[in-house]
């Protein structure tokens, strides 16, 4: 099992040097140079070179990039942006963990239902409950997030005041205003992956439930719960490498879902820095983003070895 | 023999496939006896219905089957006014199964140990060391060696006549009373099956349950069966003590599979088989099933239903030699 | 009849595939069937409720929201279809040759380089993309593109390691079926054989997945829209048209914030039925990668 996930999570940091040299190598390719920006149009070309040496940015990419790479592993630094001369550490981590709480509780909460009305579906073939969730998941598919929270906006923020329209409150205010204040975003990102992992379990489960060793299981007598147990135990493997896709796009996602509830998270400070033409920063948060993606996989691939130890033997 | 009730009687069973309004009856009135202790054969062609009759008597028959008509009796109980909790209460602990392919059987995500040690606590009050303890004992009794070690692996570390060996201490773990045993040794290599073979005779010797054995395989019966019953298109169409039906078969089906056993010392040639194939799974049967492919059919067999004969405690259904 | 809706895969699949239909007719018929012109401004009708002159009501600059919702089908439904025809050009070639030639290390390298590439969201590529190269036209070489037809490109090129990854796995065990070999015994030349007779095979779960990622594309061209960064104003899209509703949400002008998003709703679970159908009746091994079995 160790070899598995090493060799995974080789693969994955392949993958996060990857896209980041190739982002580092865009950010600073393009005709629109920090220097330029700085500077300005009048900027003569002393001035401009003058900039890129105090900047380092008239050494080769590759340097620059060992430089960036090495900075970032052993000091766990940004560095410091070209255009706003801010550090992208302190830009980054005062907007991170806003969007992180929105994603971690949309996802918990995605994954707990998703994975009650998914069984539930399941177990209930062709009854009501299978109907309406089936209904749902459809719905929650093909609905998308930010019209969703406008639809909810206007429906429960302007018409009746139950949820603030925007912004978070802060926990300082008290916990009550700050559930009331992320339950709407909260919704609206975690809609459409309740969707999917609804669905997901339900055919997953329905697919275990028909195969031989389930029929063994009943034929010994156990009790229906731990029946349910045996088969979740298999069903719910791609539901778990799915979720752990989710947990990552959800943090993409939460990017329009911020600007539609004017919240200052991640992407504020993306969609900040691309009108400021910040592209280091732009980067950087990107990095972030991979970041997340990569471990939330990982995670995954950790637990569900654990559910299932026959993928642990298994190739990747 | 005793003269009180057998341990499972059936009686008319009937199973029917189908949806809705439409179902088909594709095990048409099966009657079977199996007294305690005893091993019951039960032979015929794939398609023959033995293995959904065999399910039935489980409850667990598959989705779009269901028994249409017919009792079945196990130790006075009749199975089919159980409420399920009730019914599967007795899986396991009275009734128990092993199916015919034991690495699809066994669930691929828990070590076999810890399936039979659930099994186990489903059914007795033990503490789980003790259950644990039993696990080992049970591995060891189907004849695993390093029933410690082993118990601890998944169905796809072991080999295929292991894991049947688990199956069988999975099943007799509570000691039931009777042990269906659905075709235990056609997924196995010829060798391994004869101590498959040799492993289950023992078990059943040592733990005293009764068996129904599942088989197209006329040797296997012969070899482990006290009586057997002959299956054909859903019906019995022969039963009684395996010497009797093996050595003078009475239904015209019998003697032919007989005949089709290649032998040591049958001599060269063209080897004998029973022409035709068997009726298409679902459909309306008239008069005897197997007439178009006998080799004693009269006029009247295709039409009309063949007589039940006993003679001795040996059953055929066939119109042969009657008035 | 029953044989159209048997081979969209279904009564849903069926339905999808009406929705999509309507959807391109209206995009086609777009400057026929659109009431006003949707770049019209009236400042005199601004903010209008829906009903009387203006179906949908009318905007901040008084244009009236149906025409525009109406054109906003063209902009979505060709940004989305021109990506898509860009992944799989590209894709499909690059997943049938990685799949057939079997180039070793080259083939492994470059199937790798695709995942990492997949590794992060599209939506993020895109927006990390636009975002760098700018919003606005950018020259290249003699060719002037706009935002439009950038979002397209980068879209598309964001789209080949998922067409390459699904050619890839059918090309890759077809191209060890025993009539690929016949086929070779017979003399065929290799790209012979991949075009007519591993292709045809790999075009199933290629398309179930097409349809899949035009639904998305609607979404993802709709989300950067969202943020400025897509289709620029006063050219309608759905996106663009929501981000403005955003300044009126709480004033109370709920048109402008429920028909664009209604639209959007509409054709992609138009997109996603139909993609559901053809899976059922192409792909029933569910051999397509994807979120939505």
């Amino acid at each position: 099992m160790l070899s598995l996930f090493l060799r995974r999570a080789g693969f994955s940091l392949l993958s996060l040097l990857l896209v980041s040299f190739v982002l580092f190598v865009l950010t600073r390719s393009i005709p629109d140079s920090p220097a330029h920006i700085v500077l300005g149009d009048e900027a003569t070309d002393a001035q401009i070179a003058q900039f890129d040496h105090d900047h380092g940015l008239d050494r080769p990419i590759l340097v620059q990039y060992g430089v960036w790479l090495q900075r970032l592993v052993f000091h766990a630094d940004l560095g410091q942006s070209f255009t706003t001369g801010l550090q992208m550490n302190t830009q980054i981590g005062q907007t991170l963990p806003v969007t992180l709480e929105l994603v971690t509780v949309a996802f918990a909460v995605s994954v707990v239902i998703s994975l009650v009305l998914g069984t539930a579906s399941a177990v209930l073939r062709d009854s009501p409950i299978d109907y309406g969730a089936r209904l749902i998941a459809v719905l929650g598919v093909s609905i998308p997030g930010f019209w969703l929270a406008l639809v909810l906006i206007l429906a429960f923020a302007v018409d009746r005041e139950w949820f603030p329209p925007g912004g978070v409150s802060p926990l300082s205010d008290g916990w009550q205003d700050h559930l009331l204040s992320i339950a709407l975003p909260c919704f609206c990102l975690g809609a459409f992956y309740m969707a999917v992992l609804t669905r997901m379990t339900r055919s997953s489960l329905l697919d275990v439930l028909g195969l031989d060793y389930m029929r063994t299981a009943r034929a010994s007598g156990l009790h229906p719960a731990r029946v349910l147990i045996y088969a979740l135990r298999n069903a719910l493997v791609p539901v778990v490498t799915i979720a752990g896709v989710s947990f990552g796009h959800m943090f993409g996602w939460a990017l329009i879902i911020e600007q539609v509830f004017n919240i200052n998270g991640l992407s504020h400070a993306l969609l900040v820095a691309i009108q400021a033409r910040d592209y280091a920063l732009v980067q950087a948060v990107v990095m972030v983003f991979t970041l997340v993606f990569v471990c939330a996989n990982l995670c995954a691939d950790l637990l569900n070895a654990t559910l299932n130890p026959r993928l642990a033997s298994a190739p990747a | 023999m005793t003269s009180s009730e057998p341990l499972l009687r059936i009686d008319g069973l009937h199973i029917a496939f189908g949806a809705r309004d439409r179902w088909r009856d594709v095990v048409r009135g099966v009657d079977l006896r199996v007294e305690a202790g005893e091993v019951v054969g039960l032979v015929g062609e794939s398609g023959s219905g033995k293995s959904l009759t065999a399910l039935s008597i489980m409850r667990l028959l598959p989705p779009g089957a269901r028994v249409s008509s017919g009792r079945l009796i196990f130790d006075g109980v009749d199975l089919l006014a159980l409420r399920e909790p009730a019914m599967n209460t007795l899986r396991g602990r009275d009734i128990a199964m092993i199916f015919q392919d034991p690495l699809t059987a066994l669930n691929p995500a828990i070590p076999v140990g810890r399936q039979i040690f659930d099994s186990i606590r489903t059914h007795q009050p033990l503490s789980r060391k003790a259950a644990q303890a039993r696990v080992e004992e049970l591995l060891d009794l189907v004849g695993i060696a390093h029933p410690k070690e082993r118990a601890r692996a998944y169905a796809h570390e072991l080999s295929g006549g292991m894991r049947q060996r688990v199956m069988t201490a999975l099943a007799v773990s509570s000691h039931p009373k009777l042990l269906i045993a659905d075709e235990p040794t056609t997924a196995l290599d010829v060798t391994v099956q004869a101590q498959v073979m040799d492993m289950l005779d023992r078990i059943r010797r040592e733990l005293g349950i009764a068996v129904l054995f599942i088989s197209h395989n006329l040797d296997l019966i012969a070899q482990i069966c006290d009586r057997v019953s002959v299956m054909y298109a859903g019906r019995v169409v022969e039963s009684g003590a395996v010497e009797a039906v093996f050595d003078e078969p009475e239904h015209p089906y019998t003697r032919q599979l007989l005949r089709c056993i290649p032998r040591l010392d049958g001599g060269t040639g063209k080897m004998p088989t029973i022409p035709g194939l068997p009726p298409r799974f679902g459909t309306v049967l008239t008069g005897c099933a197997f007439a178009p492919r006998c080799e004693s059919a009269q006029e009247r067999c295709a039409g009309k239903e063949p007589p039940i004969r006993r003679a001795f405690g040996h059953v055929s259904v066939c119109w042969e030699g009657m008035a | 009849m029953r044989r159209i809706v048997n081979s969209c895969g279904g009564a849903a699949g069926f339905i999808g595939a009406c929705l999509v239909f309507g959807l391109v007719l209206v995009a086609l018929g777009a400057p026929w069937i659109a009431p006003y012109d949707p770049l019209h401004v009236s400042i005199e009708n601004q903010l209008q409720e829906p009903g009387g002159a203006f179906l949908f009501g009318t905007d901040q600059s008084g244009r009236d929201v149906l025409s525009r919702v109406i054109w906003g089908t063209r902009a979505s439904i060709e940004v989305s279809a021109f990506a898509v025809l860009i992944g799989l050009v590209f894709g499909v070639s690059l997943g049938l040759v990685a799949g057939f030639y079997r180039g070793g290390w080259l083939e492994q390298l470059t199937m790798r380089f695709l995942d990492a590439i997949a590794a992060i969201p599209i939506l993020i590529w895109a927006i990390a993309l636009v975002g760098i190269f700018g919003v606005g036209d950018t020259k290249l070489g003699g060719i002037t593109l706009g935002n439009e037809a950038k979002l397209m490109i980068l879209l598309g090129l964001l789209y080949i390691p998922t067409l390459a990854r699904v050619t890839y796995t059918t090309a890759l065990s077809e191209s060890q079926a025993n009539y690929v070999l016949a086929r070779r015994l017979q003399g065929t030349s290799g790209v012979r054989i991949m075009f007519s007779d591993v292709l045809p095979n790999c075009l199933s779960p290629v398309i179930v997945q097409g349809t899949l990622l035009l639904a998305i594309g609607i979404i993802i061209e709709a989300s950067v829209s969202f943020v400025g960064l897509g289709v620029q104003p006063p050219t309608p899209s759905w996106g663009n048209m929501l981000a403005d509703a955003r300044n009126y949400l709480l004033s109370g002008e709920w048109w402008l914030s429920v028909f664009p998003g209604a639209a959007i709703s509409v054709t992609v679970i138009g997109f996603n039925l139909l993609g559901d159908g053809l899976r059922d009746r192409l792909d029933p091994r569910h051999a397509t990668a994807s979120l939505t079995t």
